[in-house]
């Protein structure tokens, strides 16, 4: 058919060019990020003007001891969102497959959790964790940076649930499976793009947090890497610009790799094709 | 559980599912409570209350509250985050479905997507410097438009309201990928066969999107819609980033209003005031959005 | 069931609230007085300087620091003040003088660091001057970590271009400032956010120092008419294009490098920026002490940035805090601090490592000179909120400066009312 076609090279290059647009603060940020400090200015933004990126990098990870938050952040960045995949598609199951009565006030509750600014809860956090001893812990950096994502997931997950038909649930009851099978075997299975779209995008989303980092903890092993980057910058004699885009580029890299890998998940036909 | 529901059987018949489904959903609840909802109520109770800080709070009524509808900047403040809202929904959720849709079924279209999703796997960090080094007087974006010829370029970031506007689209640079992501995996979610009968009726384009598409995308467009509302009722790290609500108040949010009172003045009783007030309107905006966008179904 | 859960939820939420609410944070000093000491700071950017301290620490006093930074001042505040209440609260932290340690000292939070202070006049190691801003009651809080100067800094290379020598007067700078402006150079550097307060500072102190006081204290009105011809000769600057692009982001350091500006007013430990922007100093860049608008002063006004160095009076690392602090005094101590961080220092015995830092801390010591409290230490902060605001949006748009001063006022009249 060629009108299919001439839609389908149309649809192509619409993305391409908008993608293009879309790339163009990314060369920058890269162009800018390779420029050696002392000869950086801002006059030609565009061009390329020397390759100093690597000396950039090693000078934000030494100003920022970003090496030292690494593991501990990849340790929360994995574990969290998992934990918070689960428990959300957990309770999006009970209210959409079980159908818990009040559902929507208990779906209500847990997305509560998101609506008010995380500013206005780190101090009384702070408090509570220097009380009950998970300040500084990483234990407590996985429990809050799972309770903060829990919302998310919930709601996703919710209505991502809604969109299957109620009887694929009962044909399964049919067959004598007990909840936590049908659960287990049966929806997440089903879920698996709605899962990991909600695990990577969680995932950055902790890999990239500062604030929690900055209040909850405080040893360099603890604390996150972003929190251990954002204080190069500063008023007070802080890091040149190259250098501190640098050292984004740098904690960038492995989310930048996660969204690359985790491509294939979202090609066509994977979730509903098959129930 | 009785006093609501006088006949035990007659709920076990339309709640089969009681007890697993409150098992179900029991972690979720309790953590989201204690770690989220806990703090909160310290919130509102300061919020009731005088205090800078240090010793202890002092119990001042609704005095905040009226304090805060007092003060002219706030006013100004709820109209950007009003702006923030209309603009939220308007270009990142549009342009998140639109690449959805163009991908969809698409060959290569993985590809395609994926430049929109590399700015929310960056670091906000490098970000927000390089939006400014983009919208700074004599930066990135006028140096680009001065070569088209473009001589006479507004002041971005200080001219009030467009320095909010241009804050939006880079807001949007980040975020149009995760709503393109969550439009496809609604897509993916959508059944072949009815899309298969409606192709053979001859349905395409804004027809099939009409019917078929656009009903089956309602839980996922709940989805984006409802975060969108939230993430840009509570809009913080690119204004303090970029203007830190100025220049004066030109460009303040509610949550810059409330972190101003509350972190650099001191006064945690005001900063808590606005902070309860932004919840409440954020909570009842998102009920009564998804109220009505999920109710219909299934009944929850 | 759920008419029931829900006031137990509240009851235990409340109940929750009120043990955070409940005092008596803190805990007991442990004595110590070498090892490990905790301590936090709100300029994270120099934490590889208090690291590279660490090797003279361990040899003259047997304390290694652990430094956490913070890069938001407003969250540290809020950090530190909450911090007194739990087990948390720090051995050593960095502070703010003016009416935020008042705040602290009144509340009995910071330990006095009164024999420290005694010891280190008497031996020569800081000047008794500078012992006021650490003052209160006739007693001493905190120690400084850091002393600057807000001075001129220029591009040297514009300067000799235009033959331009450094001002000694008012008058020769206001010469400089318009020769450049008449050669399509920008003389100064402004911006719309934060630092927004220097040259408003630099009129109001450099025309009449009691003025600014006043100012500080209550006694003298924003809208007062000696206020407005100021801001009116600020206005009038402005509409003469003196001053560069509000909406520039340019890191000031750089800009001055490639020339968007010819000058421009900052502290002194501003020589680390350009340093690292790749100017030279003495060559590329030089600095000097903005001479006074009234050039009847006896003294030139220099304002002077001081950041405390404190101990809380209930932390468990009490003694070993306060050891530090006595330490920190020392020539060696100050001498290494400015090896590391490259910044002028108070200790007049401490060597300096920057010839340029080392003049200029000896020239605002001499008897021309007298030093006063930056802006943004002196006003209260609801104040200073309000003026840096205004501050900026008449530098985004210059225009009629009464009803930007008004605006001030207006938060001024409030603050003080409610000092009573």
């Amino acid at each position: 058919m060629p009108f299919k076609h001439t839609a389908r090279v149309f649809r192509t290059a619409v993305l391409a060019v908008l993608g293009l647009v879309w790339l163009l603060p990314v060369y920058l940020l890269l162009v800018n990020a390779a420029k050696s400090p002392a000869t950086f200015t801002t006059k030609e933004s565009w061009l390329p003007t020397d390759f100093a990126l690597f000396g950039n990098i090693a000078e934000a990870l030494r100003l920022s001891g970003l090496a030292e938050s690494a593991a501990s952040t990849l340790l929360y960045a994995v574990v969290s969102p998992a934990i918070a995949v689960l428990v959300g598609a957990a309770a999006g199951f009970a209210i959409v497959a079980l159908r818990l009565r009040h559902g929507f006030a208990w779906f209500v509750a847990i997305f509560g959790g998101t609506v008010f600014p995380l500013q206005m809860i780190l101090l009384p956090l702070f408090d509570a964790y220097s009380r009950t001893g998970l300040f500084d812990t990483q234990a407590g950096m996985i429990i809050v940076y799972t309770a903060i994502s829990i919302p998310f997931s919930a709601f996703v997950m919710r209505n991502f649930f809604s969109g299957i038909a109620h009887s694929v649930f009962e044909a399964a009851v049919i067959d004598g499976a007990s909840t936590w099978r049908i659960f287990a075997r049966v929806y997440l299975p089903m879920a698996s793009s709605a899962l990991v779209a909600i695990f990577i995008l969680q995932a950055t989303f902790i890999w990239n947090d500062f604030l929690l980092g900055l209040v909850l903890s405080q040893s360099d092993t603890v604390r996150p890497i972003v929190t251990s980057l954002a204080g190069m910058q500063s008023t007070y004699g802080g890091a040149q610009m190259s250098t501190v885009l640098a050292g984004g580029l740098l904690v960038s890299l492995p989310t930048v790799v996660l969204f690359l890998f985790t491509q294939k998940f979202f090609a066509r036909g994977l979730a509903l094709g098959q129930y | 559980m009785s006093d609501t529901t006088p006949n035990p059987r007659a709920r076990r018949r339309r709640e089969p599912y009681r007890r697993p489904a409150l098992g179900f959903i029991a972690p979720g609840v309790l953590l989201v409570a204690v770690l989220l909802y806990l703090p909160l109520v310290w919130t509102t109770f300061l919020s009731l209350t005088e205090y800078n800080g240090l010793g202890d709070p002092e119990w001042i009524g609704l005095e905040n509250y009226v304090e805060m509808f007092d003060d002219p900047g706030f006013v100004g403040s709820v109209l950007n985050t009003l702006l923030w809202v209309a603009g939220t929904l308007l270009v990142p959720v549009g342009i998140g479905l639109g690449v959805a849709l163009l991908t969809w079924n698409l060959k290569g279209g993985t590809w395609l997507r994926l430049p929109f999703l590399i700015p929310y796997a960056l670091s906000g960090i490098g970000v927000g410097v390089i939006w400014s080094f983009i919208l700074s007087g004599d930066g990135a974006l006028d140096q680009a438009l001065a070569a088209f010829g473009v001589d006479d370029t507004p002041r971005w970031l200080v001219d009030a309201p467009l320095n909010t506007v241009v804050m939006i689209l880079a807001t949007a640079w980040q975020g149009v990928g995760v709503n393109a992501l969550l439009f496809t995996i609604g897509l993916q979610s959508i059944p072949r066969e009815p899309l298969e009968a409606a192709r053979m009726d001859g349905a395409n384009g804004l027809r099939l999107f009409r019917s078929i598409l656009w009903p089956m995308l309602r839980p996922l467009t709940a989805v984006v819609v409802g975060l969108s509302i939230v993430a840009s009722l509570k809009t913080f790290d690119i204004v303090q980033g970029m203007t830190k609500g100025g220049p004066g108040r030109d460009s303040e949010t509610l949550a810059l209003t409330m972190y101003k009172e509350t972190f650099v003045n001191s006064e945690y009783g005001l900063g808590s005031a606005i902070a309860v007030f932004l919840t409440v309107v954020t909570l009842l905006a998102s009920i009564l959005y998804l109220r009505q966008q999920l109710s219909s179904k299934h009944g929850v | 069931m759920r008419s029931r859960r829900i006031p137990l939820t509240i009851a235990a939420a409340a109940a929750a609230s009120l043990v955070l609410a409940s005092c008596g944070g803190g805990g007991e000093d442990d004595g110590a007085t070498t090892g490990t000491l905790d301590f936090y700071t709100n300029k994270a950017a120099w934490e590889p300087d208090f690291d590279e301290l660490n090797a003279a620490s361990e040899s003259g006093a047997d304390i290694t620091l652990e430094t956490t930074g913070y890069s938001d001042a407003g969250q540290y505040d809020a950090f530190i003040k909450q911090s007194f209440r739990t087990d948390k609260s720090p051995g050593l932290f960095t502070w703010q003088t003016g009416p935020s340690l008042a705040e602290l000292v009144d509340e009995g939070l910071i330990a006095e660091t009164t024999d420290i202070w005694t010891k280190a006049v008497d031996e020569g190691w800081v000047s008794p001057d500078l012992r006021d801003s650490y003052t209160f009651d006739g007693e001493q809080y905190c120690v400084p970590m850091n002393i600057a100067y807000w001075v001129m800094y220029y591009n040297k290379t514009i300067f000799d271009e235009h033959g331009l020598q450094e001002p000694t007067t008012w008058a020769e700078l206001d010469a400089i400032a318009a020769e450049l402006a008449g050669a399509g150079v920008t003389p100064y550097y402004q911006t719309s956010t934060l630092f927004t307060f220097q040259w408003f500072q630099q009129l109001v102190a450099g025309t009449d120092p009691e003025l600014y006081d006043g100012l500080a204290t209550g006694e003298v009105e924003y809208t007062d008419p000696r206020i407005v011809d100021i801001m009116n000769t600020w206005l009038d600057q402005q509409e003469a294009g003196w001053f560069s692009d509000a909406g520039s982001t340019v890191d000031p350091a750089v800009g001055l490098k490639q020339g968007d500006y010819a000058m421009i007013n900052f502290g002194s430990f501003f020589n680390g920026s350009l340093d690292g922007a790749g100017m030279v100093s003495g060559q590329d860049y030089d600095m000097f002490v903005i001479p006074a608008v009234n050039g009847d002063l006896e003294q030139t006004p220099v304002a002077v940035e001081s950041g405390p160095l404190c101990v809380a009076e209930n932390s468990a690392q009490k003694t070993l805090g306060l050891t530090y602090s006595e330490w920190w005094m020392s020539p060696e101590a100050q001498s290494a601090w400015s090896e590391a961080r490259g910044d002028v220092a108070f200790n007049p015995e401490a060597t300096v490592a920057d010839p340029m830092l080392e003049e200029l801390g000896s020239t605002v010591s001499g008897d021309g000179y007298r030093l006063f409290d930056r802006y943004y230490e002196a006003t209260p902060t609801p104040i200073l909120t309000v003026a840096l605001e205004q501050f900026g949006a008449f530098i985004a748009n210059p225009s009629d400066p009464l009803p930007f001063l008004e605006a001030i006022q207006a938060e001024a009249d409030d603050y003080w009312a409610d000092q009573g």
